[in-house]
């Protein structure tokens, strides 16, 4: 019988074994976060909400530098925020089909949040949505009393009545309204018409069995269903939109940049013939045009980060050029702190009792409570310092310490006191 | 469930009667056939009459006994020459039940025109009941020995036994009062069946 247990090296021996608890420190908006926030980010969290809950339409941009944990920051507000549409893009990488790509992620989230994406029913609120703004458009006839037929023309007549002012693109909410109708009320059209709408991509021949135009890839079409979606869905929508300052004039392109071109003897700058506005700008503005363009969407909350306060300034300049009555939406920004030393405790303790409650070694929490046992408050206390309390710095520290930790044949004290 | 006797506007067998026009959603029993309409009024002359309402049932023709369901106006000048054996005002909630609970599933059957899928009477017997086990056949109407079943759709199980969805209900109780009601579903053995036709969406479309 085993009398005596050294627990402190069995948790190492285990580690040595299934790998370090700390692996990624980048957060992206495809890969789920379930880990929650520390505290003085919990209190930040709040202030999110109440401004999501108490506003209809706005812009509020939120402030962090890199490795702040922003990306992190949108995974915790769509946990927090379960009865909303909550959708991620990240600016970086978004330059074309703006509205056909925010669309789609909305229809996916709609899926992921309905937990079943692997199953028929996960379009279930995309239909109830089209089977109730048919309902609210076709005066259903109970023909002999009992019998509720609908009659498709009238329906799509009494639809566009409803909302031809209201829509700017009549072409277009023409064939958004055909798309829904057509997927309530012609059963042998409603396979296709449903493609349609979940934005997949068709050709002609698909299009004209439906007698409709253009698919979801022209713009107006997808800004129309995408005002559709949001106004008529069951749930709320928030749109995050990360790396904001990557569509400000604020951020150079490449061959402007003095940093990243120092090295290289010349740069091909499309301005040698002659064009005034290089495409990056060009397509920048499009962007923020197009996202000033979403305040027509009723209900729809916008978040926007930054890196830095200066971009913000350019971002109110540039709003009040295009339209001043839009500077009204933007909404004080919000800045994220740096953690505390507290945070980082916080932080650390909950990422150990996660990750060896995943990995069923339910030793950790009955012997390791209150310690920070491999590591030791010294330890922590080094990485606060030098990671100057930035969450992605502490994390590619909490890396590189338990990946020693794990290779090593040093004793535990001697891996660490490299860093005390 | 609402078991109300207000909108029994006529039964023939317990000699009740109510003057009037009367709209909404009736059904009528008119000896092996049903009639649905919007409308039926009584003059205080007690003549019956129904403007274009839907007559459901079995027909003669070419010697055979064929499933049909057609667009009418039916008037009988007095009680005498009436063969309605009642007709009942469905209350409203029931109605909104009724339509609530219609869903459009997908791989559900839908005749283009009206058919029988089930018959069992003195004259022969129809019954398409294997042919359609574990299918959903939409808009079925069935004739059963005491009462009507009208409903959104009809699934024949494993035994081959129809199962009525989203279903009104009209029938006698133990004293035979007509009494109508809302089920969500309803396990019917085909033995107790008169027939079951099923609607098809062209002769609604009409």
């Amino acid at each position: 019988m085993l009398l005596l247990e050294n627990k402190e090296q069995k948790l190492i021996n285990t580690l040595k074994f299934i790998g370090s608890p700390f692996k990624k420190f980048v957060s992206t908006g495809e890969i789920r976060e379930d880990i929650g926030l520390v505290q003085s980010r919990k209190d930040f969290l709040r202030n999110i909400v109440t401004i999501v809950k108490g506003n209809e339409n706005f812009i509020l941009p939120i402030i962090g530098e890199v490795g702040q944990g922003k990306t992190h920051l949108y995974w915790a507000l769509k946990n927090i925020l379960y009865d909303y549409n909550t959708v991620y893009i990240s600016l970086e990488t978004v330059y074309k089909k703006f509205y056909f790509r925010t669309y789609s992620e909305f229809i996916e989230s709609m899926a992921v949040s309905y937990d079943k994406i692997d199953s028929e029913d996960r379009l279930e609120p995309l239909r109830n949505m089209t089977k109730q703004l048919c309902n609210k458009w076709g005066p259903q006839e109970r023909k002999f009393g009992f019998f509720q037929i609908s009659n498709l023309e009238k329906t799509k007549e009494s639809a566009f009545k409803k909302w031809s002012r209201r829509y700017e693109d009549k072409d277009a909410l023409k064939d958004v309204i055909t798309a829904i109708t057509a997927h309530q009320l012609e059963p042998y059209k409603k396979f296709k018409a449903e493609q349609w709408l979940i934005g997949e991509l068709m050709d002609v021949k698909d299009l004209s069995r439906l007698n409709i135009k253009h698919d979801l890839r022209k713009r107006s079409h997808a800004f129309t269903m995408l005002r559709v979606f949001i106004e008529n869905s069951h749930k709320k929508s928030l749109l995050f939109l990360d790396d904001f300052e990557k569509i400000l004039p604020i951020q150079k392109p490449m061959y402007e940049s003095v940093e990243l071109t120092e090295d290289i003897e010349e740069v091909f700058d499309p301005r040698w013939f002659g064009i005034k506005q290089v495409p990056e700008k060009y397509s920048a503005e499009k962007i923020l045009d197009k996202i000033l363009e979403l305040h027509k969407i009723r209900g729809l909350k916008i978040i926007i980060t930054f890196k830095s306060i200066e971009a913000i300034e350019e971002l109110k300049k540039k709003i009040g050029e295009k339209n001043r009555k839009l500077l009204i939406m933007l909404k004080k920004p919000l800045v994220m702190s740096d953690f505390i030393e507290e945070d980082l405790f916080q932080f650390y303790k909950e990422n150990l009792e996660i990750f060896f409650a995943n990995v069923n070694y339910h030793e950790y929490p009955k012997f390791f409570s209150n310690s920070f046992f491999p590591l030791n408050e010294n330890v922590l206390k080094y990485i606060f310092r030098e990671a100057r309390g930035n969450p992605r710095e502490v994390i590619k520290y909490l890396i590189k310490i338990f990946n020693e930790i794990i290779v090593s044949n040093e004793k535990l004290e001697d891996t660490l006191e490299n860093y005390q | 469930m609402d078991e109300s006797t207000d909108f029994v506007l006529y039964d023939a067998l317990k000699n009740r009667i109510n003057n009037g026009d009367f709209t909404g959603s009736i059904i009528s029993k008119c000896q092996d056939k049903i009639i649905f309409s919007d409308n039926l009024s009584i003059s205080n002359s007690e003549e019956i009459s129904i403007s274009q309402g839907l007559i459901v049932g079995f027909k003669d023709r070419d010697s055979k006994l064929t499933a049909f369901s057609k667009k009418s106006d039916f008037s009988w000048k007095n009680l005498e020459e009436t063969p309605l054996e009642y007709a009942v005002l469905i209350s409203e909630s029931i109605m909104e039940q009724y339509n609530k609970e219609q869903f459009p599933f997908p791989f559900s059957i839908s005749l283009c025109h009206t058919a029988g899928l089930y018959l069992n009477n003195n004259r022969g017997e129809i019954d398409h009941l294997d042919f359609f086990k574990d299918e959903i056949l939409k808009n079925p109407v069935s004739l059963i020995e005491k009462g009507i079943i009208m409903s959104d759709r009809v699934v024949i199980n494993e035994k081959g036994d129809p199962v009525f969805y989203d279903c009104i209900i009209v029938g006698r109780d133990t004293e035979d009062e007509v009494k109508v009601s809302y089920e969500f579903f309803v396990n019917v053995d085909d033995k107790n069946v008169l027939f079951i036709i099923i609607l098809g969406t062209e002769e609604l479309n009409q």
